[in-house]
């Protein structure tokens, strides 16, 4: 009796931990077409559902040899330039746009073409949530809504 | 009767008035920024071929912009835009029009960089050029046009190989047959239905 009682503890504990539901999502991500050695760019809308902040902090991908978080800027005189930033935080209940002519996650030294209508799989790392899995499509454009 | 004339005199005048406000206009919309109809830049397309700007496309006008490839965001979407040019010239039936791409990173940018560059994003080379050349020519030619890139930020692979980026003008020029240019617009934002009808109304 008591080790049927453990066992269906434990399998409490295992079934908890994989249904728990994630408070961070990602929305319509994309990426732009970029040749082999090239630099592209991944956009997404970032959502945290929580009620508590969380902080990106890195993006992994297999197929380029570095991974930034940057933001682009305006400068007097249409400059328009790019600068790292060290991460992005996501206050609870709202949600962060990654998009052209702002934030965006710059995949620098691509070890393959990426081309239009192929589709990658990224991870984004959160300081509470962890890594989150994404796929995105590579396209031109962001949806046209 | 003095009345009528004097009403007619006030129409006429009226319509004097439009027409010299449209004229006025007009031109003022698409003075000459730059001539650059006797400059001569020697350079080279994405097939390594030599060629001259603005020479290239005299007698055609001419959507030009101005990129470095190893740009993430700003570039990408001004050549975005100029294939949406492209496109809606098509469907407008222009046929004089010509679309040229000058790269301001001829370090980075060699013509196999640019051809790749083009090749990914399938665009349609029939009637546009992607230009790079040797260094002081493309400096020379930026600056003629007032482009300015200023290298502001890099990254440094673990093979201490090192690629930079630039703060740069963001920008796309309308230029007319014989060379001038005639308008500025934001390269990354520029509306396309303006810049067309800026086509139509130079063609």
């Amino acid at each position: 009796m008591k080790k049927i009682v453990l066992i269906l503890f434990m399998a409490g504990i295992v079934f908890g931990q994989t249904t728990k539901k994630s408070t961070i999502s990602v929305n319509d991500p994309w990426l732009r077409p970029a040749a082999q050695g090239a630099n592209s760019a991944f956009f997404f809308q970032l959502v945290n559902d929580g009620d508590k902040p969380d902080t990106l902090v890195a993006v992994k991908f297999a197929h380029s040899e570095v991974v930034e978080l940057h933001e682009t800027f305006k400068k007097e005189n249409d400059m328009m330039g790019m600068r790292a930033v060290k991460n992005v935080a996501v206050p609870a209940k709202s949600s962060v746009m990654f998009k052209p002519r702002d934030l965006h996650i710059m995949l620098i030294g691509l070890t393959k073409d990426v081309k239009i209508g192929e589709s990658y799989d990224l991870k984004l790392v959160l300081k509470k949530a962890g890594e989150i899995k994404t796929k995105a499509v590579v396209r031109d454009m962001p949806k046209m809504k | 009767m003095a009345a009528k004339i004097n009403k007619l005199k006030v129409k006429n005048s009226l319509a004097f008035a439009m027409f010299i406000l449209l004229l006025f206009g007009c031109s003022e919309k698409f003075e000459v920024i730059d001539d650059l109809s006797s400059t001569k830049f020697s350079l080279v397309d994405q097939t390594n071929s030599a060629r001259e700007f603005p020479k290239l496309t005299k007698g055609k006008l001419t959507v030009v912009g101005y990129i470095f490839t190893n740009c993430p965001d700003i570039c990408p979407l001004t050549t975005n835009n100029m294939r949406m040019i492209q496109e809606k010239v098509r469907e407008a039936k222009i046929k004089n029009v010509e679309f040229v791409s000058i790269s301001f990173d001829p370090l980075q940018d060699k013509p196999e960089t640019l051809r790749k560059f083009t090749e990914v994003r399938n665009l349609d080379l029939s009637n546009w050029t992607f230009l790079t050349g040797e260094k002081p020519v493309v400096d020379s030619l930026m600056n003629r046009i007032g482009i300015l890139a200023v290298v502001s930020d890099s990254t440094v692979f673990k093979d201490g190989r090192k690629i930079y980026y630039y703060t740069h003008t963001d920008r796309i020029q309308l230029m007319d047959e014989d060379g001038k240019i005639r308008k500025n617009y934001k390269g990354s934002e520029i509306n396309v239905d303006e810049i067309l009808n800026d086509i139509k109304s130079l063609d």
